[in-house]
This record gives C-alpha cells, sequence and structure tokens, in this order.
C-alpha cells in the first residue's frame, strides 16, 4: 500500500466509520474497486487499521467531551453512592453501559468469523444492499407511528434497559461487513420512538466504547509483528480522526431536521453495482 | 439478589483467569494461547456484576 492509498483509506475509514453507510464495507469495496493491492489479513495492514480507529475515537471523545465528562462523572457518583437516581447524565450514563454489552461479547466471540466468512466484495456489496433496505424500512415505520398516527417522541433518557439492549443488539449486525454501525442503531433507536437527533447522539455515544475499546484490544499488533511505518501511521491516524469530527459534527446538525434516506439510496446503488462487478469477475 | 451477582462476579473473574493463562480457549483463536480480548470482557463484565451487587444490595437496605 502506497502512502497516498494509505491516507485515502484513512480519510474513507473516519467519514464511513459515522455515516451510516458501513466503514467495513466500504473497505473492502472501494481498494478492490481501485484494483488497490492490499491483504486484509497483512498485520500491517491490520496495525494501521487500529491507529485509523484510535483517531476515530479520539475524535468521537472530543467531539462529545462535555457529555464524556458529565457522562462519567454521573456514573462514578451513582457508584460511590450505591444506588440509581433520576438524575438525566446517570440514566444515559447506564444506558450506555447496558447497551455496550451485548456488542462487546458479540463483538470477542463472533467478530474473527465473521470476518473470514463474508470479507468477500460479493458478500460486502450483499450486505450494503440489505443495509439500505433496513434504513429504508426504519424511516417507513417511524412515519407510520409518528406521522399518520401522531405518536410522541420520546427523549433519550426515557429509554427502557431492554431497549437499551435492543438498540446494542442492533450495533452488533455491523459485525457483517456492508451493515453499518450507526445506520443499525439509529434505526434501531428510531423503533424505540427516539427522534433523529437523539438517535443519531446516542447511536455516536454508543460507537466511541466500541471503536475505542476495539482498537486498544488490537493495540498489540502495533509492536507484535505489525511492521507499521511510524509516519504512515501517524498521519493517518490523525486525518481518520480529522475525517471523522468532521462527520460527526455535519451528521449531528444533519439529523436535526432530516433523515435515513438519502444514505439508503446510496448504499442500495453503489451495493447494486459493486454486486454486479463482483458477480462479473472484475473485483474480488 | 446481591448474592446472585457476586456468584457471577466470581464465575466471570475465573472465565477471564482461564482465557488468559489458556486454560479454556472457548470460540476463541486457535492461533492463540493467551485469549486477551476475552479475558478483558470477562474482567469488564465480572466488574459490572459487582456494580450491580452495590446497587441490589444498596436497595435491598433501603
Amino acid at each position: 500500500m502506497t502512502f497516498v492509498q494509505a491516507m485515502l483509506l484513512a480519510v474513507l475509514q473516519g467519514v464511513s466509520e459515522l455515516f451510516p453507510v458501513s466503514s467495513l464495507g466500504h473497505t473492502i469495496l472501494v481498494p478492490a474497486l481501485l484494483h488497490w493491492s492490499v491483504n486484509r489479513r497483512d498485520p500491517t495492514f491490520l496495525a494501521f487499521v487500529v491507529v485509523l480507529h484510535l483517531g476515530t475515537a479520539i475524535a468521537l471523545v472530543i467531539f462529545y467531551r462535555r457529555e464524556w465528562i458529565a457522562l462519567v462523572r454521573a456514573l462514578v457518583k451513582s457508584i460511590a453512592k450505591g444506588r440509581l437516581s433520576d438524575d438525566r447524565d446517570e440514566r444515559i450514563a447506564w444506558l450506555l453501559v447496558v447497551g455496550t454489552i451485548p456488542v462487546g461479547i458479540l463483538g470477542v466471540y463472533l467478530e474473527s468469523p465473521v470476518r473470514n466468512l463474508f470479507g468477500s466484495a460479493a458478500y460486502a456489496a450483499i450486505f450494503l444492499m440489505i443495509n439500505a433496505l433496513i434504513m429504508f424500512a426504519g424511516e417507513f415505520f417511524r412515519r407510520r407511528q409518528h406521522e399518520d398516527r401522531n405518536r410522541r417522541y420520546k427523549r433519550l433518557e426515557k429509554m427502557t434497559w431492554f431497549q437499551s439492549v435492543g438498540v446494542g443488539l442492533a450495533q452488533s449486525l455491523a459485525l457483517l461487513p456492508g451493515i453499518s454501525r450507526s445506520g443499525a442503531s439509529i434505526v434501531a433507536g428510531l423503533g424505540v420512538d427516539l427522534d433523529h437527533e437523539d438517535a443519531a447522539r446516542y447511536s455516536f455515544l454508543l460507537a466511541t466504547p466500541v471503536i475505542g475499546a476495539a482498537a486498544l484490544l488490537e493495540t498489540p499488533r502495533l509492536w507484535t509483528g505489525g511492521h507499521v511505518v511510524p509516519l504512515q501511521a501517524l498521519v493517518g491516524g490523525i486525518l481518520a480522526g480529522i475525517a471523522a469530527y468532521v462527520s460527526v459534527a455535519f451528521l449531528t446538525k444533519y439529523f436535526e431536521r432530516n433523515d435515513l434516506r438519502p444514505f439508503g439510496w446510496y448504499c442500495l446503488i453503489f451495493g447494486a453495482l459493486c454486486l454486479g462487478l463482483a458477480l462479473k469477475g472484475v473485483i474480488t | 439478589m446481591r448474592i446472585v451477582a457476586l456468584v457471577l462476579a466470581i464465575i466471570c473473574f475465573i472465565i477471564a483467569i482461564c482465557y488468559a493463562v489458556g486454560v479454556i480457549g472457548w470460540f476463541a483463536d486457535p492461533a492463540h494461547k493467551h485469549h486477551i480480548s476475552h479475558f478483558v470482557l470477562f474482567v469488564v463484565l465480572g466488574v459490572l456484576a459487582l456494580v450491580w451487587m452495590r446497587f441490589a444490595g444498596e436497595r435491598a437496605a433501603g
């Protein structure tokens, strides 16, 4: 992988990690389309991806820094008190903990087998199209409930523990290359009556510990046979972080007034195009 | 509830240690002997079980 390819991949990772279009799917499909010789099982490439994830997680923490400080404070306070109160930050902090448990367990057990089973471009393209259908279905049912039947949206802190586990489980679908972590969790958030703004905020907050923990757990790869080029990794991590920061800033504004459908159309068209090319043997 | 949480925490910590030293390798990559991510997962679950124990104890006392 050349320096320019690595930097383009870093920007792609930073953007697609937060846009509901699947970063894993794009890091399979885009290099395949551009005929880059990227071996996804190569220790050097895996070590480079670790740095990109760290950059993305740091960007998310910086963007939501005030919120994270308040949430961690509330969490520590509730543990010290030994009971749960009605405090909003405390409630959201524990909802995030509860929502992270399913994806933590499933991620540790299923990530490697799923990656080995569905790591081809054809599968990524198919799942990208399924990702589009998930977003269309989410928007369809949200409109039916809220615009046709005037059901009211609920605030984030009013979610139940079971609903939080449900959103966390939906996030686990992103283990499949082509299914977006943020897309699945935003749709699940809409399904439990959150509005787009709260569903997206909860999705990005929920993604932070998952991306950060996954990156930290993989950090030993940087020293054990990773052979990652330090300058390439450093610049790549910073670029991924900047791309992620700009993306989350854009998306939080975007979801104040807009919905998931444009991303759905993009995933459907791009997925169909890639599937066609994969079936013709142009990409593998 | 406190006792259930405590037992759960102990089980999680035992499983974590077993993964770390390589005594068990259930659903883990056979290429590695020490399964660090599984170890970390069960340590975190054990800590959460202890937090649950603390909350359950407080409620029962209250």
